[in-house]
């Protein structure tokens, strides 16, 4: 997957900018604040309409523009495709693919893209609802349906959560969130199983040795090895009557997916209770790059790879480490205050961002 | 001229009361019938009148109607004992056209919404109630099939099994007569979920 152009319009720091990349790899120099991860966040936006760093559409637009727009060209391997993506301040916003609007989900059909980055460190060290995000945005590019679900979840969740509050019979709308949150279980499940034995091997790899485990913890109770859709449903609804009660009381629901949680582990010990900074963002990487590579693996083709800073907080053997683990990437867009280690700038371009604009050079 | 621009303005916010017109649409249509010949526009206003008039909601099913029962509940060639339960009578005007089907309707007007204030008894369910008790043998519940229409359907069929009728829910997935290359993959995948033995 390769991105040949991009234009950003009203968008963060940028009232207007264009980039024409190399195939390989594209390095961002600027000081702190010149807005190379706003350029990596307009890149991610492109591919999947959304930020890679949590943040909404209203915050990306530029202050006091009415709206931002982001179009460009992405090449896949079977086809080259025109995609914009525009919101306005009113909240409106709308995707385009060939210049005919399109849904969200079906971006996510035919890109991909990973971005590693200084925000990371929270998906070990963060709330739950930092970790249910990163599953969020990657596990929708392993497969359409779980974004369709979350779609769907969401919508009976706050059906069922106003049911409550409204003192209603919770029940109907029960029964289908446990339809819905029982698919995202088992994908997350699934997703997690996979991942977690990656994510192992790439932490020991950059980190020379040393142990990172990761294990699902969904608020439904059953085991990370099963593949039964239809015992996680009845375990859901069983859960859900256990707290009605309780729910009754709290006027909300205590039960399902966005309830859930990844629990990480370094050298067996909890690792958000117990970890260094340099940890979590070692740890975050590999699992990154676990995520990165089942994605290439998955979608036969190298996701656009977002690099934020990853060196600066890392020492020189991780730094190393880490090198050797990308191996086979595709199209690399890297930020950096200082010159990156040779591997990763081979057949590059390289842009100076300064003073809100983009300067090329070979 | 002051006064004109008033009831312009009155005629505006009428209409961006109608569902799916913003306000800038509603201005847009005020101004546009203003334009209108005095014909034009005073037939606009005795057909929204004649509406309101002439028809009204059958008693039997809560369709509209022009009488009362409607044409349907008052044609004895269709079979008594089966009532398809829609939300809206639009989807009983498309159910009306399925072939192999030639019984009743029942017209919840709506469906559960919490978020909307809408719970089971903002339905007419308490007439679906009454029909039942007249010999009927199976209800077909053809609710939309999102999160709302999926979760009155649950309602209603915890609601009518305890009686002792046949209760059935149209199949989700794959419409007939369509194929397979058009069909979106959620629907696809869903209707693989679904299978079903022969
Ligand atoms: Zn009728």
């Amino acid at each position: 997957m390769i991105i040949s152009k991009l234009k950003a319009t009203g968008f963060r720091n940028f009232a207007s900018a264009t980039l024409a990349p190399a195939d390989g790899s594209n390095i961002f120099y600027g000081d702190n604040g010149s807005g190379k991860t706003n350029l990596l966040e307009a890149i991610f936006l492109l591919c999947l309409g959304r930020s890679h760093r949590g943040a909404t559409d209203t915050i990306m637009v530029q202050d006091e523009n009415p709206f931002y727009r982001v179009e460009g060209q992405i090449k896949t391997t079977d086809k080259n495709y025109e995609v914009a993506i525009a919101f306005q301040r009113d909240g409106r916003k709308k995707v385009q693919i060939d210049k005919v609007s399109a849904k969200l989900s079906e971006l996510y059909d035919l890109f991909c893209a990973v971005a590693v980055g200084p925000e990371d460190s929270v998906i070990i060290s963060g709330s739950p609802s930092a970790r249910r995000m990163f599953l969020d945005i990657y596990l929708s590019q392993f497969r359409k349906l779980y974004l369709d679900d979350l779609t769907q979840y969401r919508k009976a969740l706050s059906q069922r959560n106003a049911a409550l509050k409204q003192g209603h019979d919770p029940s109907p709308f029960g029964t289908i969130l446990a339809e819905i949150g029982a698919r995202i279980i088992l994908g997350r499940i699934q997703f997690l199983r996979e991942l977690a034995i990656s994510t192992s091997q790439f932490y020991g790899n950059i980190s020379r040795g040393r142990s990172l485990m990761l294990r699902y913890e969904p608020s439904v109770p059953c085991d990370d090895d099963t593949d039964d859709l239809k015992l996680i449903t009845e375990r859901f609804l069983e859960k859900l009557d256990q707290v009605r009660i309780r729910e009754q009381a709290v006027q909300t629901t205590l039960v399902g997916p966005h309830r859930d949680e990844i629990v990480f582990s370094i050298d067996n010990r909890p690792a958000r209770s117990h970890g260094s900074q340099g940890e979590w963002r070692t740890a975050a990487i590999a699992l990154k790059l676990a995520v990165y590579q089942m994605l290439r693996e998955k979608r036969r083709m190298p996701p656009i790879l977002l690099l934020d800073e990853i060196f600066a907080e890392l020492d020189q053997h991780r730094v190393g480490g880490l090198i050797e683990c990308f191996g086979q990437f595709g199209q690399l867009f890297l930020t950096t205050a200082v010159e990156p280690p040779a591997a990763l700038s081979r057949d590059g371009r390289s842009f100076r961002i300064g003073e809100n604009r983009i300067e090329g050079s070979q | 001229m002051f006064k004109s621009a008033a009831s312009i303005e009155k005629l505006a916010n009428r209409l961006a009361r109608l569902p799916g017109i913003g306000r800038k649409s509603a201005t847009r249509l005020a101004f546009h019938i203003l334009k209108l010949s005095r014909e034009d526009a005073c037939e606009l206003a005795d057909s929204i009148r004649e509406v309101k008039d002439k028809v009204g909601f059958c008693s039997i099913c809560n369709n509209i109607s022009e009488s009362d029962p409607c044409r349907i509940c008052s044609d004895p060639q269709r079979k008594q004992d089966v009532i398809c339960v829609v939300e809206e009578t639009s989807d009983a005007a498309a159910m009306d056209k399925v072939e192999g089907f030639d019984g009743l309707f029942h017209i919840l007007g709506g469906c559960l919404s919490p978020l909307d204030g809408i719970g089971p008894d903002d339905l007419k369910i308490m007439g679906l109630m009454t029909r039942l008790e007249k010999g009927v043998t199976e209800v077909i519940i053809a609710t939309n099939p999102n999160v709302e229409g999926e979760a009155t359907a649950v309602y209603l069929a915890r609601l009518l099994r305890p009686l002792g009728i046949k209760v059935t829910r149209i199949a989700r997935g794959l419409p007939v007569g369509s194929d397979l290359e058009y069909a979106d993959s959620a629907t696809l995948t869903r209707a693989m979920e679904g299978r079903q033995e022969y």
